[in-house]
């Protein structure tokens, strides 16, 4: 049966959901897409919705899945970016070196050949060691890197609460000494709070941070803070509710599930 | 230090960030890998298990996904679409491919008939995010064909001709309800 062209372009939506029957129809499709940029740019909105559609139904998946996958990732050669990347990776000098000392070794005769042979193998072993070092510093600099990666993620999200087009900032005092200042912004339900000037922690004691529901809803832990040189922060918090309040208390070393005392600075959070 | 630049004020922060992040994985960035997992295996996985509905074939397919991210990421072209959509796209292939085989579609359906998977009900979808909020409403906005046969081919992995026959309906119609119903929710999501 031949479509129509015109008949071709509404199945944008049908092939970006990969829902075309066989491989022949995607082909046809595929061709008539290379011809018309309506429907490219069609299609390519329809794939962000149903990325946004996926997101919607995001599961944890089994723990076991992020070891299996990472190990395959650590013996599993990537693709080359283009067929020019592809003949430059194939030109290895290892390859091109050993016929060419053997032929050296031809040349200078066979005592020559020998010690260079000697050579060779300690110098190989030299390599191996050298290899295995360089495995492990290229192990920890990826670790490094990852810790950075999550520091930069962490940075991002603080600083798109600071820009975000409603955020509002309050500092205050509190009754202990020292302010504390939030920027929050209702729409992202976020909020970074820095400190400075808080007094000392005495031995066995650290400062946690709450979010307080409004009556009726619970107290949450939103970790410790953090005092480098007497000020702390900054540190994002997620989450924030309708009628929330951010508040500061001194726990014991540790902290707690729920606070022990009363804050020594509350500030609205919602 | 790139980390110390000042976002933009609009927030596409965290796309664009991911965006970066799967360029790094193209050079062989295995802690930038590492990231985009941390982002992306959670809807890769549920995605699959949506159209799979079996957890042990679905973190198997998950799996290939994943590691096809990482070898073929220097394919990924920023200018061409998000790297979300880049991952997931190859994630619903994937997906799709597994169950589209007669046999497997039996099988999957025996399975759907001993365990009552609620895979078409679109109020199963809720999750705690507001983004998965925001698709509900949207999906809540198309109408009810629309609805079902978005939901049937994308979330259910079946081809649209299976979409007809299971609506009873002729081929051209659900052709334009999805795409219909597809500009709604692109619209209404605010997809650019």
């Amino acid at each position: 049966m031949a479509l129509l062209r015109n008949d071709q372009h509404t199945l944008t939506g049908v092939y970006a959901l990969d829902a075309l029957d066989t491989a022949a129809e995607v082909t046809r499709f595929e061709r008539h897409l290379n011809r018309c940029d309506n429907c490219t740019g069609e299609v390519r909105g329809f794939r962000e919705t149903a990325t946004r559609m996926a997101m919607a139904v995001a599961q944890q998946p089994p723990p076991t899945l992020r070891a299996a996958v990472m190990a395959d990732v650590a013996r599993t050669r990537q693709v080359p970016a283009a067929d020019e990347g592809a003949r430059h990776a194939r030109r290895l000098p290892r390859r091109t070196l050993l016929p060419r000392l053997a032929m050296a070794g031809a040349a200078l005769g066979l005592a020559a050949a020998i010690t260079l042979a000697v050579v060779l193998v300690n110098t190989n072993s030299q390599l191996s060691q050298t290899q295995q070092q360089l495995s492990q510093a290229q192990q920890e600099l990826s670790q490094a890197k990852r810790h950075l990666i999550l520091a930069q993620t962490q940075l991002a999200a603080i600083n798109a609460v600071r820009t975000a087009a409603d955020a509002t900032l309050v500092t205050k005092a509190t009754s202990i000494g020292g302010r504390v200042t939030v920027v929050k912004s209702a729409a992202k339900r976020q909020l970074v709070v820095t400190a400075s000037g808080l007094p000392p922690l005495t031995a066995g004691k650290v400062y946690q941070l709450w979010l307080i529901g409004a009556p009726g809803n619970k107290i949450r832990s939103e970790g410790l803070l953090a005092v480098h040189n007497g000020r702390s922060g900054p540190v994002l918090i997620s989450g924030v509710l309708q009628g929330d309040t951010f508040g500061i208390t001194l726990e014991p070393r540790g902290g707690t599930v729920q606070p022990t005392v009363a804050p020594f600075v509350g500030i609205p959070a919602s | 230090m790139r980390a110390s630049e000042p976002e933009s004020p609009r927030q596409e922060g965290g796309e664009q960030h991911l965006d970066d992040l799967l360029v790094r994985v193209a050079r062989g960035d295995q802690a930038a890998f590492e990231a985009v997992y941390d982002t992306l295996a959670g809807p890769v996985y549920g995605l699959i298990l949506r159209v799979v509905r079996d957890p042990a074939q679905s973190e198997e397919v998950s799996q290939e996904v994943l590691l096809e991210a990482w070898r073929t990421a220097a394919r990924f072209d920023p200018a061409k679409g998000t790297a979300a959509t880049w991952v997931l796209t190859i994630a619903h292939r994937r997906a799709v491919d597994r169950v589209r085989s007669a046999a497997a579609a039996t099988a999957r359906e025996q399975r759907t008939a001993e365990v009552p998977v609620p895979h078409d009900d679109v109020a199963a979808i809720v999750e705690a995010s507001l983004d998965a909020q925001r698709v509900r409403e949207c999906l809540e906005g198309l109408t009810e064909p629309q609805r079902e046969s978005i939901a049937l081919a994308y979330y259910g992995g079946y081809s649209y001709r299976q979409v007809g026959e299971r609506l009873g309906t002729a081929l051209s119609t659900i052709k334009t309800r999805i795409r219909d119903g597809l500009i709604r929710m692109r619209d209404c999501l605010g997809v650019s």
